[in-house]
């Protein structure tokens, strides 16, 4: 049995506006142990996915459908009390901002041990421990627990958070964006220790980023979402070597890497589409270069191309093709021009 | 480079700022500085694209700052074109500030809000004294053209809430260009945008460098970036510079030890490639008490008593690649 399987999850925000469908008809199952890179541009719904899955969702945030099977029981169904022991418990989340959330009065070991002691029946003493254990675990020195937040560094200071997500080995960690404020040295100390530690602890991980190369080091699988739905899956080492899906394929152009040279980079013209109004055929469509009568009508499901290896178009016989026209400039230059034929914005 | 005539010359610049430290400044004459920039030195030849690297804390964004007269000195010298603009008239100042324009990480909090993109981009023409309302008029439309925004007509009467963050940052670079300078300091241009549309300013920051022979700075902490744009590379560490030259040489073969950890420490997108990174305490020391002699001494792997004595000079190692460690790469010591 997985650890985790999501099936047909769909997520509204319910806003002055009117709705946002921020995640829609997703499915996707996690193994023991298995850590997952979730990827895709601003607002496709990756937070709002993880959200949901510690039911942390916002007040205007609802989960319209689908069920989040985690351990054999629906978290969508869980009532406060399942809810707060499956949090810190059994689900560890660690966010970006989670640094900014310690509290300036208190030693950050005060607020550790206290977490312990919340989600477990540890002794003052017993939790102290543990807390002495998690900070070496992830290279903070001990009596850094009788620091303040503020005499802490950025870098120390995430590091405690993720001391805190991990002390009582969660059998998930959901990490969200857990290291872009941080400069690049911190940053790659910071997630080999969280891969240490999950592989230790062998408990599962799903890993939200802007940047895929830190999901191709740490990730055996990936999911790229677009506009609130996911658009391919796979192993990783298979989506980096021949990626599906002509948004993933895109993306590969776009991305810079430190050990190219000369290799020129190309956008994907356009911009998501609007998810306040309804979407009809594929969500990729505006920006696709290969899209059809189909796909302005039929909205493509995800389907297993290869073994392991997923994708929401309509055309898998064609992937060859769109591959190799993908790496030519002109081909996205297309797409640009017929953005502004079409009235819209070309950019 | 086909022209190597200099543009931008900077000479033992500082800049160190003064701070309060509570209740010991009371009990001390001793006046306390944070040494934000220490005496570096650099030069930028017309039509080049210099990037600047470092972590944060390293003084990469007050250099750009400096250049663009956003703040100023506590000593040495920047020459402009030939021209010392530190020291210069009001009349001088307006003029060569023409010349010098900058772009920022946030295209969002430096456009006005309450400005249409044909106001913030005639704006400068007209402090800059053009009147016509028709050549105005005429020349916002071909800078939006240039910065891509395709048809310029339908953006010309936007707000900038009603673009995207790619499309402000190219009315921020329109902004940029539209009183022709011969230099311009992009500032993390493209940190806030989606991957997927990062390119498109990338390639037109280049576009301008090779269309219009723009001079740049751009500042950044992604070496991917860099890479891509730039010809030449300066990697900033606690106010120093500690290594520069010419971009593929730095990246591929880098001399001075802080730049070997900084590359290594970069997640490489393929999965066949096999990354080491050299292992660093990854806290920075204290900008007050800087260490003595090398400030990466502390940090460093290869440290030996001798780094005490370095005063980061920089040696040029490889040709047109200078590093401020006085050791150079293939002999590094074994260390501590
Ligand atoms: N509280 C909210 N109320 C209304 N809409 C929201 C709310 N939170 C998020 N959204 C919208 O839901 C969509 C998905 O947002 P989400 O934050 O999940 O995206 P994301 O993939 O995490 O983006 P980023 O990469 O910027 O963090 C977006 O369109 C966003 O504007
Ligand atoms: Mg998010």
């Amino acid at each position: 049995m997985s650890l985790l399987e999501v099936n047909n999850l769909s997520i509204d925000y319910i806003t002055g506006e009117g709705t946002l469908r921020a995640v829609d008809d997703v499915s996707f199952s996690l193994e023991q142990g298995e850590s997952l890179g979730l990827v895709g541009e601003s607002g496709c719904g990756k937070t709002t996915l993880a959200k949901s899955m510690m039911r942390l969702l916002p007040d205007n945030g609802f989960i319209k459908a689908g069920e989040i099977i985690f351990k054999g029981d629906d978290i969508v169904k869980k009532d406060k009390e399942g809810i707060r022991k499956l949090r810190l418990r059994d689900i560890a989340m660690i966010s970006q901002s989670a640094m900014n959330s310690l509290n300036p009065v208190h030693t950050v070991g005060d607020q550790l041990v206290e977490g312990i002691r919340a989600h477990s029946n540890a002794t003052k003493a017993e939790a102290r421990k543990r807390a002495e254990e998690v900070f070496e675990i992830i290279g903070l020195e001990a009596k850094r627990l009788n620091s303040y937040p503020h005499q802490m560094s950025g870098g120390m200071k995430q590091r405690a958070i993720i001391a805190m997500a991990l002390s009582l080995n969660p059998s998930l960690i959901i990490a969200d964006e857990p290291t872009t404020a941080l400069d690049v040295v911190v940053q790659d100390k910071i997630l080999k220790k969280i891969t240490e530690i999950q592989e230790h602890i062998k408990s599962s991980m799903i890993f939200i980023t802007h940047d895929i190369s830190v999901v191709s080091e740490l990730c055996e699988s990936i999911i790229v979402m677009y506009a609130g739905r996911v658009m391919e899956k796979a192993k990783t080492e298979v989506f980096f070597k021949t990626p599906f899906h002509p948004y993933s394929l895109g993306l590969k152009n776009a991305f810079p890497s430190i050990l190219d040279i000369g290799e020129e980079l190309i956008s994907i013209p356009g911009a998501p589409p609007n998810l306040m109004e309804e979407q009809v055929g594929c969500r990729f469509k505006a920006r696709c270069p290969y899209r059809t009568e189909r796909c302005q009508k039929d909205e493509p499901q995800l389907k297993q191309v290869e073994e392991g290896h997923f994708m929401a178009c309509h055309y898998p016989e064609r992937i060859g093709e769109f591959t190799e026209k993908a790496s030519k400039r002109e081909t996205w230059e297309a797409v640009r021009e017929r953005l502004i034929d079409e009235g819209g914005d070309g950019i | 480079m086909m022209n190597k005539e200099a543009l931008v010359q900077v000479k033992n610049l500082k800049k160190y700022y003064q701070i309060n430290r509570g209740i010991r400044q009371l009990f001390s004459e001793e006046k306390i500085y944070v040494k934000a920039i220490d005496d570096i030195s650099f030069t930028i030849n017309k039509g080049e694209i210099l990037g600047l690297a470092g972590e944060s804390g390293s003084g990469k964004t007050t250099t750009g700052e400096i250049l663009v007269r956003l703040q100023d000195v506590t000593d040495g010298e920047v020459i402009f074109d030939g021209h010392d603009f530190m020291y210069e008239t009001r009349e001088e100042e307006k003029e060569f500030r023409k010349e010098i324009q900058m772009v920022f990480q946030d295209p969002y909090e430096t456009l006005n809000p309450r400005f249409t993109i044909f106001e913030t981009i005639a704006e400068p023409l007209k402090i800059y004294g053009m009147k016509d309302k028709d050549e105005i008029y005429r020349r916002v439309l071909e800078v939006l053209q240039i910065a891509e925004l395709r048809p310029a007509e339908q953006y010309i009467f936007r707000y900038p809430h009603e673009l995207s963050g790619g499309q402000r940052q190219r009315v921020a670079i329109a902004r940029g260009i539209v009183l022709e300078p011969k230099f311009l300091v992009a500032d993390e241009p493209v940190s806030m945008l989606d991957v997927s549309i990062r390119a498109d300013i990338l390639n037109l920051l280049k576009d301008l460098r090779d269309k219009m022979g723009l001079t740049m700075l751009y500042v950044s902490h992604d070496l991917s970036t860099i890479r891509y744009l730039c010809d030449r590379i300066a990697i900033m560490y606690l106010g120093k510079i500690v290594e520069i030259g010419d971009v593929d040489k730095v990246i591929s073969n880098p001399q001075h030890p802080y730049t070997q950890v900084l590359l290594s420490s970069v997640p490489v997108a393929d999965p066949d490639y096999r990354r080491e990174s050299i292992e660093i305490d990854d806290e920075l020391p204290d900008q007050i008490n800087l260490p003595e002699g090398c400030r990466f001494e502390p940090r460093c792997p290869y440290a030996t008593e001798e780094c005490k004595k370095c005063d980061h000079t920089l040696i040029e190692r490889e040709e047109g690649q200078w590093s401020g460690c006085i050791y150079s790469a293939e002999d590094l010591p074994s260390g501590k």
